[in-house]
């Protein structure tokens, strides 16, 4: 990302001059309080909006202006976790999870296979037949996750994805996230939780309103200048 | 392909039934903006066919005068097949003339009881050439006709036919720009009626974009709902237009006497029918495209 800036129709600036390289297999928090637009960032990295200036290569795809073709393309390799989980309320837990693949052309069985496993890493398989609606928040927030990591993607983009999550679960998922990690996948999360950054010595890029800003001491994450 | 299309048309079916009633409202919309169009298309069908009947029996019939002979009307006729743009020639005689008027009096024949076929004019039916038509020819062969002595006077329907050739022209100049109106119209509605089933499954369609669901797997099912309005619209207006034609059949054919009764009221050809199929399909499909090309995009 070179010199990205975002302003909406309203004139309201979300991103100003932001440099970020983030290299393949890393680990990275986007940290900064809420307004600092660390959603407006990561929606522009998986396509959702584009850049007012300045230029975005993602996994190779220029998307500074990207076509129908490239933006699809981009998000089949990549796993993104929502605030809003935009989760489809007329199906269950397991046809959620499974619409990942699904909408990609996977075959029957290997679906079927995939959302046992990954239904059993974020521990809902008791509740795979449940519907989105029965769901409490932080299950929903799961079963997002969920639909992410199906896809084995090499990129997960993912705004606050423990911001309902209770401590225990928190960990669980932070776990899942070192795991796929140390597998090879490049992890960008959002966060404004500093517990979450000092427990997990990843490098922290740090927003401030629209900005990067300066580097703050935290004694787990590695913070950039 | 099969297994998208399956899976393409049970979504669309499913779209369909979840907001059925802007659905059932689009193909109304559709069906009676159509029934005005056909209605139009009907009537100038109607004319059409009926101005090429007249057209095929249109002929120049030149009376002769009293006291030709027997032995002028044959060279009579040969002068007259010499003709540029004749076709054929016909000697009616006062007989024949008796004759058909007796025929068409039907049974107010006796009407003409008492009067001599003397008294009616013998005649000369002239045929011309679909060439010879148009209003300049025929003046041209009325005027060789006006120079032989043995004719008395001549008539033909030329000018009747223009005008009515005028009327049907306009009639279907109507039935375009109404035609061109409401075809704005179609597209208005079935684009607005999609943007309602398309904030409706907005949810759906961002789950989909978000694990990167290929456009046309998002957009196929909305083309499709908008094709299927535009099909059921015309099959309903066709169906309507079918029962309009069978009453007016009913209730007008007792009430046309004498030469009208001729004159036949005619449906659509099949042909036309399956051209308006298509053009309500292509009409809901352009439809759905507009709405797609606003509300399902990737990125913004």
């Amino acid at each position: 990302m070179f010199s990205v800036s975002k302003t909406y129709p309203s004139q309201i600036t979300a991103l100003s001059d932001i440099y970020i390289e983030v290299t393949a297999g890393e680990f990275v928090f986007i940290a900064g309080p809420s307004g600092s637009g660390k959603s407006s960032l990561l929606r522009i990295l998986f396509g959702a909006e584009k850049p007012s200036s300045g230029e975005v290569i993602v996994n190779g795809i220029r998307l500074t202006h990207p076509s129908f073709k490239k933006v699809y393309q981009l998000r089949r390799t990549m796993g993104i976790v929502s605030p809003d989980f935009k989760l489809l309320r007329d199906r269950n837990v397991r046809e959620n999870i499974a619409f990942a693949l699904e909408v990609t052309g996977h075959p029957p069985k290997k679906i079927r296979e995939k959302v046992s496993e990954t239904l059993r890493q974020v521990g809902l398989q008791e509740r795979e037949k449940d519907s989105i609606l029965s769901l409490s928040a932080g299950e929903q927030q799961r079963v997002a996750i969920a639909r992410a990591l199906v896809k084995e993607s090499s990129l997960i983009l993912a705004d606050e994805p423990m911001g309902i999550l209770d401590d225990e679960m928190t960990g669980k998922v932070m776990e899942i996230f070192s795991e796929l990690h140390q597998k090879g996948t490049t992890i960008v999360l959002a966060t404004q939780d500093g517990h979450l950054i000092q427990r997990h010595p990843h490098r922290v890029i740090p927003l401030m309103a629209g900005k990067r800003g300066n580097a703050e001491s935290n004694e787990g994450g590695r913070a950039e200048e | 392909m099969i297994s998208f299309l399956g899976y393409a048309m049970r979504r669309t079916l499913r779209n369909m039934k979840g907001n059925l009633f802007p659905n059932l409202t689009t193909i109304a919309v559709i069906g009676i903006s159509l029934l005005i169009f056909l209605s139009f298309s009907l009537i100038a069908f109607n004319l059409t066919s009926l101005l090429k009947i007249w057209e095929e029996k249109f002929e120049v019939i030149a009376y002769l005068k009293k006291g030709t002979s027997l032995g002028e009307v044959e060279g009579l006729l040969k002068q007259i097949r010499q003709l540029d743009g004749v076709e054929t020639v016909n000697y009616i005689s006062p007989f024949d003339a008796m004759t058909f008027m007796e025929s068409r009096l039907g049974r107010q024949k006796n009407l003409l009881e008492g009067v001599q076929p003397a008294i009616l004019p013998a005649s000369i039916e002239i045929r011309l050439k679909k060439d010879y038509w148009g209003q300049t020819k025929i003046d041209e062969v009325a005027a060789h006709l006006k120079r032989v002595s043995q004719i008395e006077e001549i008539q033909y329907g030329q000018e009747w036919i223009e005008t009515f050739s005028v009327l049907v022209h306009l009639v279907r100049l109507t039935q375009w720009i109404l035609g061109g109106l409401l075809l704005a119209a179609i597209i208005f509605i079935v684009s607005n009626t999609l943007q309602l089933t398309i904030s409706s499954r907005r949810e759906e369609i961002e789950a989909m974009q978000m694990v990167g669901a290929n456009p046309a797997f998002i957009q196929v099912p909305f083309y499709l709902e908008g094709l299927i309005q535009g099909l059921l619209g015309a099959g309903m207006a066709m169906g309507l237009l079918f029962l309009l034609y069978k009453v007016v059949l009913i209730t007008i054919t007792p009430l046309m006497k004498g030469w009208m009764a001729g004159i036949p009221i005619l449906f659509l050809p099949w042909e036309t029918i399956t051209w308006m199929l298509s053009g309500g399909m292509v009409l809901g499909l352009f439809g759905s495209f507009v709405a797609s090309m606003r509300f399902l995009r990737y990125g913004r």
